[in-house]
């Protein structure tokens, strides 16, 4: 995988991420249906926003490890003004902030989900969006019971 | 406290202000600056020659450019990046050039279009580790106000409340704008207004943001000294402190609400917190109106539970019953504020502080307001005296 700075997919007409070159092992995993953030190999804590060092001990040492996906529904708002016209006719739509078990907090979206049933404190399961060939968004959806 | 910020206190000084606001179609960004420029030496009483250093937040065209529109030399130039919170610390800047002698009056100047020519699109958004405000264009999260609408969720899930706690911050500074010629958003506002505003991202409406418009501005700082020899009062700069930023100090967030990576507690602030009241040698109850950066209602909250005006949770009763508005126990944001004056990337905050304290904001004039704080959720803050 190669580093990615297109905003826009001009197929659909759907923003992008951008793939900084630090950040290839994650996509590549989201890509496989995983999600691998960076743990430190002095603390043992995982981190996020993917970053060169361990923000809580400073260690420059990590190793990308697989999260269990397993994740609680922390924030949530509901977007009515769509920013261009791929968003009008998805608003309104949620975006969700979700507390992962291994700590770290993930900026997505909560697929099969009506926006009525979201509650903060809700449990939630990795799920994964392909928007390209390449790109793959990693998402969330309501754990099975 | 440090010996220098005990001698620095009142030391420095706004000496004229100049500003410019609303639709001006036809004029670039350097224009309006240009013109505040004009309006703040006039207000002052000073001459171009008198500046000998300027300051201003990047807006399409750059400082030396400006310089060179307006013939001036400097011997102290400085260049931000163009976002509200980095307001307060020009001005803290400009006061440290002056008291430390590096010039001898500093300019700020501002100018801005709402729709700028010729400029790229904005890639903030797609920054590394996400946008300045929390943004991530994949999954839909766009624009500073989502930075806003997040915190206030989490104000609310933490504390209780909704939306309809916002209103009286909305309806107070929309009460405040109708006693300001200048303000941009002028027409009554009621709560059924209020709650008639469509959603832009729950949990927050139309009128819990501020809108876009054209404006310039311009402060001048100098020497208590000299500008005791200026043509207005001298507002006197008593006490500062700094943006906090790391990851417990979310933008457009009060810390402990758990946005993005901050931990989870009920904030109240410390000494160390409230350095610039010690500067300045008050307390918050000696602060007899507060200016906040509002471009979203809920800052109001986080701006009056930063500084100890409220404890944690208890701003949303706050606001309520006309206590933050002119008359009422606190002031707050006494021109209308970003939500209805306009936005002038807060200049226009700072620009109220200093008439405030000159007394001569006629109908919305703050009865004998001696003390006037500029002070927002990122802890950043300006202390002002008559």
């Amino acid at each position: 995988m190669e580093p990615s700075f297109k905003m826009l997919d001009e197929r659909s007409g759907r923003y992008l991420p951008f793939i900084y070159p630090e950040e290839i092992p994650f996509w590549e995993a989201a890509k496989q249906r995983q999600i691998r953030l960076q743990r430190c190999s002095s603390c043992g804590r995982a981190w996020y926003p993917i970053g060169p060092a361990c923000p809580f001990c400073f260690s420059m040492k990590f190793e990308w490890v697989a999260m269990s996906g397993r994740g609680t529904l922390h924030n949530y708002v509901v977007f009515h003004k769509a920013w261009t016209p791929w968003f009008e006719k998805r608003v309104p739509y949620a975006v969700v902030q979700v507390e992962l078990e291994e700590g770290p907090r993930l900026t997505t979206n909560l697929l099969d989900c009506p926006i009525g049933d979201i509650r903060i404190g809700m449990q939630v399961e990795a799920a994964y969006e392909d928007v390209t060939d390449e790109i793959t968004l990693v998402q969330f959806r309501p754990a099975k019971r | 406290m440090t010996e220098v910020a005990k001698a620095l206190r009142d030391k420095t000084a706004v000496c004229g202000v100049g500003l410019l606001l609303g639709n001006y179609p036809d004029r670039t960004a350097l224009s309006l600056a240009v013109d505040a420029y004009q309006l703040a030496l006039d207000d002052a009483g000073l001459k171009r020659e008198d500046v000998d250093g300027i300051i201003q937040l990047s807006f399409g065209y750059d400082y030396d450019r400006f310089l060179e529109a307006v013939g001036t030399d400097v011997r102290y130039a400085y260049q931000g990046w163009s976002h509200g919170r980095f307001v307060a610390p020009m001005l803290q800047h400009a006061a440290m050039a002056v008291a430390t002698g590096m010039a001898r009056a500093v300019a700020i100047v501002h100018g801005r279009r709402r729709r700028p020519y010729g400029q790229t699109a904005d890639h903030e958004m797609w920054r590394q580790g996400l946008g300045p405000h929390g943004e991530s264009p994949a999954y839909g999260a766009l624009g500073p106000v989502f930075g806003a609408a997040i915190a206030a969720q989490r104000y609310f899930h933490m504390y209780g409340g909704s939306n309809e706690d916002l209103a009286p911050i909305a309806m107070a500074f929309r009460r405040h704008a109708r006693l300001n010629p200048v303000a941009v958003r002028r027409s009554p506002m009621s709560k059924e207004d209020y709650l008639n505003s469509r959603w832009i991202i729950e949990p927050l409406r139309l009128f819990d943001c501020c809108q876009n418009n054209d404006g310039g501005a311009c402060l001048i700082i100098t020497s208590a000294e000299r500008a005791r020899d200026c043509r207005k009062p001298p507002v006197y700069i008593s006490g500062m402190q700094g943006v906090h930023a790391g990851r417990q100090f979310h933008n457009l967030t009060l810390p402990g609400l758990g946005v993005a990576q901050q931990e989870v507690y009920k904030y109240r602030p410390t000494k160390e917190d409230l350095h610039a009241y010690e500067m300045a040698g008050i307390t918050h109850q000696d602060v007899d109106a507060l200016i906040t950066y509002d471009a979203f209602s809920p800052l109001v909250l986080f701006g009056l539970e930063r500084f100890g005006f409220c404890g944690p949770g208890e701003a949303r009763e706050f606001v309520k019953d006309g206590r933050i508005e002119i008359g009422g126990e606190l002031p707050v944001n006494t021109s209308g504020g970003l939500l209805s004056e306009g936005h002038v990337i807060g200049w226009n905050l700072f620009i109220e502080a200093v008439r405030q304290l000159r007394h001569e904001c006629g109908e919305r004039q703050v009865r004998d307001a001696e003390i006037v704080q500029y002070g927002s959720f990122l802890g950043e803050t300006v202390i002002f005296r008559r």
